[in-house]
């Protein structure tokens, strides 16, 4: 590639882009020689100080910056001779180095700025570069002040020629993702190297990271989304059901009436039932509200994934470039770009899916929305058409705004042919409005009537469409007559992007997430079970379970693993995998459990995600309830027990230790406490500790042992003092087990386990 | 006592019903309507809504009458939004914003007909309870 390849705009853009990709290699450099200090580096640091080096150089050669590309030739050639030869480096190389990279910093600023006067720049930092390798050194200035710095003063240039010399080559190796950090103290040791003439270094430091793991986090942030979810419609379930116990317990009331003559057992179980309800109703309006907790810190996780690999509008814009030149080179046509909010941040996953569309609107543009030059000239317009992109964040969207100054859509065309192509009624055209017709724009019509080489029929916005929507955006197109036409795009910043396999059931497009799906295969008809890889698999009638009937032919199956089981899925036809965006369903659809979420299509169709752990269960009917479903295993609960201690920590410990093996925890602070509540209700299990203001532990089990209904309740003591004389009283008083403090979980189960 | 609402009358079928305004966040054109197999008739299918995921309700099964049509794309929808709930009702017509006079219990619009004025928390509530009872 040559200068000649870019207009002027465009590789000024170009070498802004270089100049910050030049700044990160740099900085690669610099923070390998910082971690080693004097020493030579290791061959892995040289290897990957040359890697950078050499990818540098194929970036300034790109952009057309010579001087550059020699002087990142010569530092790589300088690395590799340190390389085959350590002696070289001396313990001042590595300050040598740094002040290299700071300098060639300084160099490509000015050279971006100014491409014409860094010559000066460029043969000091030659020297220098050439001293790194040379145990004799030429004596250059002591902290370079480049711009002043004079040439007049002979140098020795050493040409280095050496076998292992790196070939100059001018692809790009795979760039990393680059991670932004910010550091506010210099690097150990190293104080005033960082405090050096550059301005522009600024103290920015950056972690390369290989782009698949961001993306391999990013698709577990998206599963853990997905165990959201199920949990979420659990509780939902929970909530109905915590509605439908104080229903009952309602009708119980109403059923005793207020007379007060009913069996006095009867009253106290109704009263329970009304502690139960409400205590049921507050955990599982606890539970809503931890998962809430949990949805934001998963959208933390997710925001903050995605920032790291966030992309500025620039290469988009570069792009855009990019496309018009080859436009131009096709038709002729010249035009004019112009771009603003190139530092408008957002998801690079959403600016890859972004390419095609603008590439398509710059082809739409080209093709029917600027006029020919005479037309041009005949209402008054400059002969060279402009196209602005606009790039800018509103809210949570961002938003992409491509306009014209052309022609126009004729929107009275366009309302013709939608009637002439018998898409619309005459009557629908009538009652359409403007924004109407310009809607239908890009849904298989166009203004033009005949088909073009490079905008087709309005098929080309169809995609546009297509992709926006995949992304969970919208496009608006307005235009004006004789002045032009804009195209918004409102998108999502970021998405969170999942696998998933589509395949279609009833006329309907289903998806599962890819992670659990195995293989495809085929299922004879009327088959219960399938072999796939040596395993017999069930067969799950997935059109029968998606209530559109059984059929009798040979069908393609989705064979689905989830938590170690497998089975089949019957379906009309397979789709293939696709990347999906995921879509909450939202607190209504909560209790079905059978769907986990939901996408949307290219077209804007909702799409239903299939929750594989519900499909594995209705596969597997006869299996133990491992997995869980709070619909057909109600949880076990143990009972309800009263945890006596004076201290919180200790109530909150116990409480959560409890509470996980199935109990229902009151708290009380003391004895006194502890008794006020055994009077309103029942307990299967009372905890307590002996050392309490009021009324202590040993006075409190006294006092519940003459309470008829507290007889035979175990109670387990905890205590710091477990000497002989406790544990005989305790004894006495019929306590089931006495446990030393600290409680941990097991002694706590023993002592419940005891008899 | 007298009480003037800023309301949306609409038709469905021969029924005519008012909702607050307040609670309107929208009326639209359905998209596409994707059925939902195994959920109860009151859910008439999902639509996109802008990119997330609208829940199209019937409202003749959540007043416990014969349910209406199955919801289509082109039908009019109210898109509501009730404690944190979004959802759409398909509606036969969208006829007007009016303020109504309440007296007695009895709604009606300035001709005097009378409206049904439908309360969007109890039918979103109403939604959620008829979704749950039918878990398959």
């Amino acid at each position: 590639m040559s200068e000649h390849d870019f207009d002027d705009d465009e590789l000024a853009m170009l070498r802004q882009l270089f100049r910050s990709e030049a700044h990160d290699a740099l900085e690669v450099v610099t923070a390998r020689i910082l971690s080693t200090g004097s020493a030579v580096p290791s061959t892995e640091a040289l290897a990957e100080m040359m890697r950078v080096t050499h990818t540098l150089k194929g970036s300034a050669g790109t952009v057309g910056l010579t001087a550059m590309v020699d002087l990142a030739h010569r530092l790589e050639s300088a690395f590799a001779v340190v390389g085959r030869d350590p002696a070289v480096w001396t313990a001042a190389t590595a300050d040598q180095v740094v002040e290299v990279t700071d300098g060639l910093r300084g160099y490509v600023d000015q050279l971006v700025a100014q491409p014409a006067g860094a010559e000066h720049t460029a043969a000091l930092l030659r020297t220098q570069i050439a001293n790194l390798t040379n145990t004799e050194p030429v004596v250059v200035p002591e902290r370079p002040s480049f711009p002043r710095f004079s040439p007049s003063e002979s140098m020795i240039i050493p040409t280095i020629v050496t076998a292992g010399e790196p070939e100059p080559l001018n692809d790009l190796p795979s760039q990393g993702v680059v991670v932004e950090s910010r550091t506010h103290t210099p690097p150990l040791g190293y104080a005033a190297v960082s405090g050096s003439s550059d301005s522009a270094r600024g103290d920015t430091r950056q972690l390369r990271v290989e782009p698949e793991r961001i993306d391999d986090l990013m698709s577990s942030a998206g599963e853990l989304l997905f165990d959201r979810t199920r949990i979420e419609r659990r509780v939902q379930l929970l909530r109905t059901l915590a509605r439908d116990l104080a229903r009952t317990r309602q009708n119980l009331r109403d059923a005793i009436g207020p007379s007060g003559h009913a069996n006095r057992g009867l009253v106290e179980a109704e009263n329970e039932l009304a502690g139960q309800a409400a205590l049921l109703s507050q955990t599982t309006a606890a539970l809503l509200d931890e998962i809430e907790a949990l949805r934001r810190t998963i959208g933390e996780l997710q925001r903050g994934l995605t920032r790291i690999r966030m992309d500025t509008a620039r290469n988009l814009f570069l792009h855009a470039a990019r496309t018009l030149r080859a436009l131009r080179r096709a038709t002729g046509i010249v035009v004019e770009l112009r771009t603003l909010g190139e530092d408008t941040e957002f998801d690079k996953a959403v600016a890859e899916q972004l390419v095609d569309p603008i590439t398509q609107l710059l082809r739409n543009a080209v093709a029917h929305g600027i006029e020919g030059p005479e037309e041009r000239a005949k209402r008054g317009k400059p002969p060279t058409a402009t196209i602005t992109i606009r790039a800018r964040q509103d809210g949570n969207l961002l938003v992409i705004e491509l306009s014209d100054d052309g022609r126009g859509v004729d929107i009275a065309a366009l309302r013709d042919r939608l009637v002439a192509t018998s898409r619309w009624s005459a009557a629908r055209a009538q009652l359409a409005t403007d924004a109407d017709v310009l809607d239908a724009l890009g849904t298989g019509v166009s203004v033009r009537g005949d088909a073009d080489e490079l905008a087709g029929r309005g098929i080309g916005l169809d995609v546009v469409r297509q992709t926006v929507a995949r992304l969970g955006g919208e496009v608006k197109v307005s235009s004006v007559p004789a002045r032009g036409t804009t195209f918004s795009l409102r998108l999502p910043l970021s998405t969170s992007l999942a696998q998933a396999m589509l395949f279609k059931v009833g006329g309907q497009v289903y998806a599962i997430p890819a992670v659990h799906v195995v293989d495809t295969t085929l299922v004879e008809p009327g088959a219960m079970t399938t072999v796939v890889r040596h395993e017999q698999l069930p067969v799950l009638r997935l059109e029968a379970l998606l209530g559109h009937g059984l059929t009798h032919e040979r069908r393609p199956g989705v064979v689905v693993s989830f938590a170690g089981k497998g089975f089949v899925g019957t379906v009309d036809k397979i789709v293939g995998p696709r990347e999906i965006i995921i879509k909450p369903l939202g607190p209504l659809l909560a209790p079905l459990t059978l769907y986990a979420a939901a996408t949307i299509s290219g077209s804007g169709k909702v799409q239903l995600i299939l929750d594989p752990a519900q499909l594995v269960r209705r596969a597997h009917p006869d299996a133990p309830e491992a997995l869980g479903d709070t619909a057909s295993s109600p949880m076990v609960l143990a009972g309800r027990a009263l945890v006596v201690d004076d201290s919180r920590a200790i109530r909150e410990a116990m409480t959560s230790m409890l509470g996980r093996e199935g109990w229902i925890v009151d708290v009380a602070e003391d004895g006194a406490r502890a008794l006020q509540l055994t009077r309103q209700l029942r307990y299967d299990l009372v905890v307590t500790d002996l050392e309490m203001p009021e009324l202590n532990g040993f006075d409190l089990i006294a006092r519940l042992r003459e309470d008829a209904r507290f007889t035979t309740t175990p109670i387990v003591i905890i205590t710091s003092r477990a000497s002989p004389e406790h544990r005989r009283r305790a004894k006495d008083l019929g306590v089931r087990a006495l446990v030393a403090k600290p409680i941990t979980r097991r002694k706590l189960l023993e002592a419940l386990a005891s008899r | 006592m007298a009480e003037l609402r800023n309301v949306i009358v609409f038709a469905i079928g021969a029924a005519r019903y008012a909702i607050e305004l307040r609670w309107v966040r929208e009326v639209v054109t359905l998209g596409f309507v994707t059925g939902v197999p195994t959920a109860p008739l009151v859910l008439g299918g999902l639509c996109n809504l802008h990119g997330a995921i609208l829940p199209v309700l019937d409202v003749a099964t959540l007043l416990g009458l014969p349910a209406g049509p199955p919801a289509r794309q082109g039908d009019g929808a109210l898109v509501l939004e009730a404690e944190a709930t979004v959802c759409a009702l398909r509606v036969d017509q969208v006829d007007h914003v009016a303020s109504l006079v309440e007296t007695e219990g009895a709604v009606v619009d300035s001709t005097g007909r009378p409206l049904t004025l439908l309360d969007p928390l109890a039918l979103t509530r109403r939604a959620l309870e008829l979704i749950a009872a039918d878990r398959s």
